[in-house]
């Protein structure tokens, strides 16, 4: 299993990707937010970080509203998630939401 | 030291015990007592679980993960690529287990794999019998209750699961018939099990309807047969 974490990506001419301007953090449950809270579980700001370090399309939940299903950490290792909510409300302020 | 006997066996005869329809408890001065408990309540030792032996082993692809976020199991293999005929029987066998972090494991361990079987769980059907049944008679509450929970997701998690499930209710319905009416009686107290799911009654009830849904039309007669006081919640 290769650490996807010390690979170098100034190959792609991203840089480490775009940069966000601002963060928020949620103040209450919503879609957006379920997202981001599981690509931040999985180690990960969002899913423009997601994609350009992995390289690939987060899989999502065929069934309304496809939330994220199946995540692979830097680690190789991979998260799967309920088709349902998981954020519990207690969790909501944790989340961060990114602005670019 | 004749009188000193004679005093001596008129006092073991004032607390003469005896068991019913035995020739002592036709005796003057003996006592019947009741019947002693059969121990239908009582919990079974568990026998040492294959899940822990494979753990331990690390046989399993599952990372360990060491974090404040322990409600997650990190796999190595993607679940689509696991043979579940070989991991999700053992997967359930550990659901006997109590102790972190076999438990733990165990239990998140068959949640994954039965949101993202599909179609695979179906073949799997007769293999879990024997660790569900396993798990139901050790008796003991959160066993049962994790049990429940995990029969409650199985009946959903593919197509023909629940009708599957129908031949396999002589082994399965048993236990749930013992517990089935064990609702504590708080008065007006609060049960705060109600709030955390973990009200064994209610999670039966839960289970048995589940079943009578996903279970097609010979559900309800053949849980009827198990458990003489469940009513349906279709036909009524």
């Amino acid at each position: 299993m290769t650490s996807v974490a010390t690979k170098s990506y100034d190959h792609l001419g991203l840089g480490d990707g775009p940069k966000p301007k601002s963060m928020v953090r949620a103040k209450r449950w919503s879609e957006e937010v379920e997202n981001a809270f599981r690509f931040q579980t999985a180690g990960y700001r969002d899913e423009i970080e997601y994609k350009i370090i992995m390289k690939i399309e987060p899989e999502r939940w065929p069934v309304e509203p496809g939330y994220v299903k199946k995540l692979q950490r830097r680690d190789g290792t991979y998260y799967y998630y309920n088709r349902g909510r998981e954020c519990q409300d207690k969790e909501v302020h944790k989340i961060k939401l990114y602005q670019y | 030291v004749v009188y000193k006997i004679v005093r001596m066996s008129a006092a073991a005869c004032q607390s003469l015990q005896a068991q019913g329809f035995t020739l002592k408890a036709y005796m003057k001065n003996s006592k019947v007592v009741g019947p002693p408990s059969a121990g239908a309540f009582a919990e079974r030792p568990a026998k040492p679980t294959a899940f822990r032996k494979f753990y331990e082993r690390g046989d399993f692809p599952i990372a360990l993960e060491h974090d404040t976020k322990g409600n997650r199991i990190a796999w190595k293999v993607e679940i689509e690529k696991l043979d579940y005929h070989h991991y999700l029987p053992l997967f359930f066998d550990g659901l006997c287990e109590t102790v972190h972090p076999y438990e733990f494991f165990a239990r998140q361990g068959v949640h994954d794999m039965l949101e993202h079987g599909g179609s695979k769980i179906l073949p799997v059907i007769p293999q879990l019998i024997i660790p569900i049944k396993n798990a139901l008679n050790t008796r003991k509450r959160p066993v049962i209750c994790t049990t429940l929970k995990v029969l409650q997701h199985l009946v959903v998690s593919g197509e023909m699961v629940g009708e599957a499930l129908v031949p396999y209710y002589r082994q399965i319905l048993p236990i749930l018939n013992i517990f089935k009416n064990s609702n504590r009686n708080s008065g007006d107290g609060i049960d705060y099990s109600q709030q955390k799911r973990e009200n064994i009654g209610d999670l039966i009830q839960e289970t048995l309807e589940a079943f009578e849904r996903h279970g097609g039309e010979d559900a309800f007669i053949n849980i009827k047969y198990m458990v003489p006081t469940y009513e349906s919640c279709m036909l009524n």
